[in-house]
């Protein structure tokens, strides 16, 4: 019996499904850059139109923008006065992140405690400060902040804790002569104390006997610490060697660092290519790759090729810095690491003073009757106090109800099998629910994260000087809205992109291992 | 009809296991109404029985996953009180099997088992994992060590189950419905190994529909229904001469 073939045609173009794939991708494409192109040379025409000139020299030009806090609180140029506002967003941002899980953690740990009274808190926490605009929650810290005594020519003297309507003053630590030595010990130390570490775990795993790694990191970290405490004098040697390497790179052409960027590009692209095929690659040998992959792979290389060009044309781009000279971004790379190194070399010349000190805030009479902190301690500002209150305590309530959830989520058979094995409810907490737990939190809470960062934005709305605050006074004085509002999105998304790929690595090691 | 097929005789020792008028209420509805029976050491007991009959409930009171609220529970001379001094030796001695496996998802296959051992008994991880290894081989898996419970199938999964309770060197293994949830051409994996274990003197409480186990293995058969133990008998009585209507008809519905 014979089976009936037509005769084999040709497919038509317009028919095959390979073809019009390709078709549609790179329309997409083309597409995406046209109407970029596009939107961008209309609005280029624009600003011309409207006599408003769009260009990056603020970013150099001396500002006269007093900063209230900050690294620098009057920074002498734009680039300068938003490296203060970014800090301060990170300030917010990051210590808040930390606080907000922890808090929220706890709370939502509290929420399915079985004491009524921890319970009940836990809910009224939640749903009072949930439901209440952020905005307003920042303004009620300030207003608390600002109720509280002012600060008079009585109180002058240093204090261990201080609170006051200028702010929050607590003793703290400051760096001093031999910081910096001391830490090439510390990091010394850490590095001893993992081979030790690795070394014991493996005479455990071998013996059965108990050797404690992770203690004995610990100890040697302390030991190489309090040696360096006092030894660090001895590696004042190392000062020519920082400078040394200082005016290495300042020898060296500038075309070098474009050539690394462009190098670093294509081989990342490489890399990544090469990766790919591995993940492809089956028992039998590479699989099939299909269309899309393709497309991936021609994507990554295009990708490596043109970060290869932009980092020549960024390196060769012109800028004139504050002192008014001209000077290649290259040139600025290599100018910046010398710097680093020769200012490390200098730290390694110190002889004296001690790596830590304490440091207590002092109130002092600044000027006629103006009293307010000096340097010593920490002190935390009133806008300070009321943007990072606010954005913990609302995040931390939203993260509470997402810890909740996931300890909800596990199944009871699991705590009934940990007990049945006679584990305590600290010990199955911790070795069973929350390792499963967590990798239902994880993902909504990195989304906390992007927003707590976000929020942070609102600090303009207590004068607290985060990047949107910077922004917007650079952007009055200067009327360069676009290019400051590029800054900002370019800032927060890199931010936020940076917490994403945070949160996916961990996402990717907690996966649980299924079929 | 099956014959009680005698495995190598095994010696019946002291009453492990005493329960004296047992009683348990969810809410209003009364799941035990008063439970009285012994358990001698190195005994095979099976519980059958329809469901929400209390079956189920009564052998996790034994553990206490559920409290009893009136009536005495007495595991090996110790009493099930509210002391967790008491509830922590008892658990430790009783291994339970469930219905559902329970397996860490997280942990690998050789985690799963040496957990207990380690963080409850302190045993030295070297110790712990060579009992593991030895447990895995009398289960019949010892390949599958490394990895983690959702690449097993449901048979294999019971398996290390069974392994992971006996690891904590168990006086009483109590078995809930352990094979209810497995394909048909997997039962019988879960089935010998248990019957392996009765063999080796193993005291074990058994929740289960598989009659031809309860008939092969078990010194003893028990009847629940409504909360109490209607019937109870050796597997020769029980399947060829029950006295109660309850139980006939029982039996009739399922053989």
């Amino acid at each position: 019996m014979t089976v009936e073939v037509r005769e084999h045609q040709k497919t038509p173009l317009w028919r095959n499904a390979t073809f019009l794939k390709w078709v549609a991708q790179i329309g997409v494409l083309v597409a995406l850059l046209a109407l970029f192109a596009l939107l961008g040379s209309e609005a280029l025409k624009n600003f011309n139109q409207s006599g408003i000139s769009f260009g990056w020299k603020w970013l150099s030009d001396p500002t006269g923008v007093d900063i209230r806090e900050g690294i620098d609180t009057s920074p002498d140029s734009g680039v300068r006065a938003l490296a203060v506002g970014m800090v301060n967003t990170l300030r917010v941002g990051v210590s808040g992140i930390i606080a907000a899980t922890v808090l929220g953690t706890l709370i939502g740990i509290g929420r399915l405690s079985k004491n009524w009274i921890v319970n009940k808190l836990s809910t009224v926490y939640i749903e009072s400060i949930r439901n209440v605009p952020l905005l307003l929650q920042i303004f009620f810290w300030q207003a608390m902040a600002l109720v509280l005594p002012q600060l008079a020519t009585d109180d002058v003297g240093t204090y261990w804790f201080k609170a006051s309507n200028k702010g929050f003053g607590l003793a703290w630590f400051r760096t001093d002569g031999g910081f910096w030595p001391w830490m090439l010990f510390v990091v010394a130390g850490i590095l001893v104390g993992r081979a030790v570490s690795r070394s014991r775990h493996r005479i455990q795993e071998e013996t059965g006997r108990i050797t404690y790694p992770g203690l004995s990191w610990l100890a040697t970290v302390i030991v190489f610490a309090a040696v360096g405490w006092f030894a660090w004098p001895i590696l004042r040697f190392l000062a020519p060697v920082w400078h040394g390497i200082a005016s290495f790179f300042r020898a060296l052409p500038p075309i070098v660092y474009p050539i690394v960027g462009a190098i670093a590009s294509i081989g990342f692209a490489v890399l990544w290519i090469r990766n790919f095929f591995e993940s492809r690659r089956t028992p039998a040998g590479f699989g099939k790759l299909t269309d899309d992959d393709w497309f991936r792979v021609i994507f990554a290389g295009f990708s490596g090729i043109a970060l290869a060009i932009v980092s020549f044309v960024i390196g060769g781009f012109v800028l004139t810095t504050v002192g008014g000279d001209k000077a290649s971004v290259a040139e600025l790379i290599g100018r910046g690491i010398a710097n680093v190194f020769d200012w490390l070399g200098r730290s390694f010349e110190v002889t004296s003073g001690s790596p830590i000190v304490g440091s207590r805030p002092e109130v002092i009479v600044r000027g006629a009757g103006f009293v307010n902190f000096s340097e010593g301690g920490v002190v935390m500002s009133v806008p300070f106090f009321a943007i990072w209150t606010g954005v913990t305590l609302y995040t931390a309530s939203f993260i509470a109800e997402i810890v909740r959830g996931g300890i909800l989520a596990v199944p009871k058979g699991q705590t009934e099998a940990a007990m049945a094995l006679g584990l305590r409810r600290s010990q199955y907490l911790r070795l069973v629910i929350l390792p499963q737990a967590f990798r239902i939190i994880l993902p909504p809470m990195g989304n906390q994260y992007l927003n707590l960062m976000k929020n942070t934005s609102l600090g303009i709305a207590v004068a607290f000087p985060e990047i949107v605050q910077v922004g917007t006074t650079i952007l009055n004085q200067t009327g360069q809205s676009l290019p400051v509002v590029l800054v900002w999105m370019g800032f927060f998304v890199s931010l936020s992109l940076g917490i994403s790929a945070i949160v996916n690595y961990y996402n990717r090691k907690m996966m649980i291992v299924e079929r | 009809m099956t014959m009680h097929e005698t495995t190598p005789e095994r010696v019946l020792g002291d009453d492990i296991v005493i329960a004296e008028g047992v009683k348990k209420w969810f809410g209003d509805f009364q799941a035990l109404k008063g439970v009285t029976t012994r358990v001698k050491e190195r005994e095979v007991v099976v519980i059958i029985g329809p469901s929400g009959s209390g079956k189920s409930t009564f052998i996790r009171c034994l553990n206490r996953l559920e409290a009893h609220q009136e009536g005495t529970i007495i595991i090996d001379g110790t009493e099930l009180t509210n002391d967790l001094k008491n509830i922590e030796k008892i658990r430790s001695e009783v291994g339970m099997v469930f219905q559902q496996f329970n397996l860490f998802p997280h942990l690998t296959v050789m985690d799963n088992i040496t957990l207990a051992p380690i963080w409850v008994r302190k045993t030295p991880k070297a110790e712990a994992e060579a009992t593991a290894m030895e447990l895995l081989e009398r289960v019949g898996i010892p390949e599958q060590a490394d990895k983690y419970p959702g690449q097993l199938s449901g048979g294999q999964q019971q398996r290390v189950a069974i392994a992971r309770s006996l690891a904590m060197k168990p006086r009483i293994m109590l078995f809930d419905e352990p094979t209810s949830a497995l394909d048909p051409e997997m039962i019988k994996e879960v089935l010998d190994v248990m019957k392996e274990l009765a063999a080796s003197g193993m005291t074990m409480i058994v929740v289960t529909h598989e009659m031809g186990f309860a008939r092969e293995v078990a010194d003893r058969v028990m009847f629940f229904d409504y909360g109490t133990i209607v019937e109870e008998g050796t597997p020769e009585h029980f399947f060829t001469n029950p006295q109660h209507d309850r139980t006939k008809l029982f039996l009739s519905q399922i053989l």
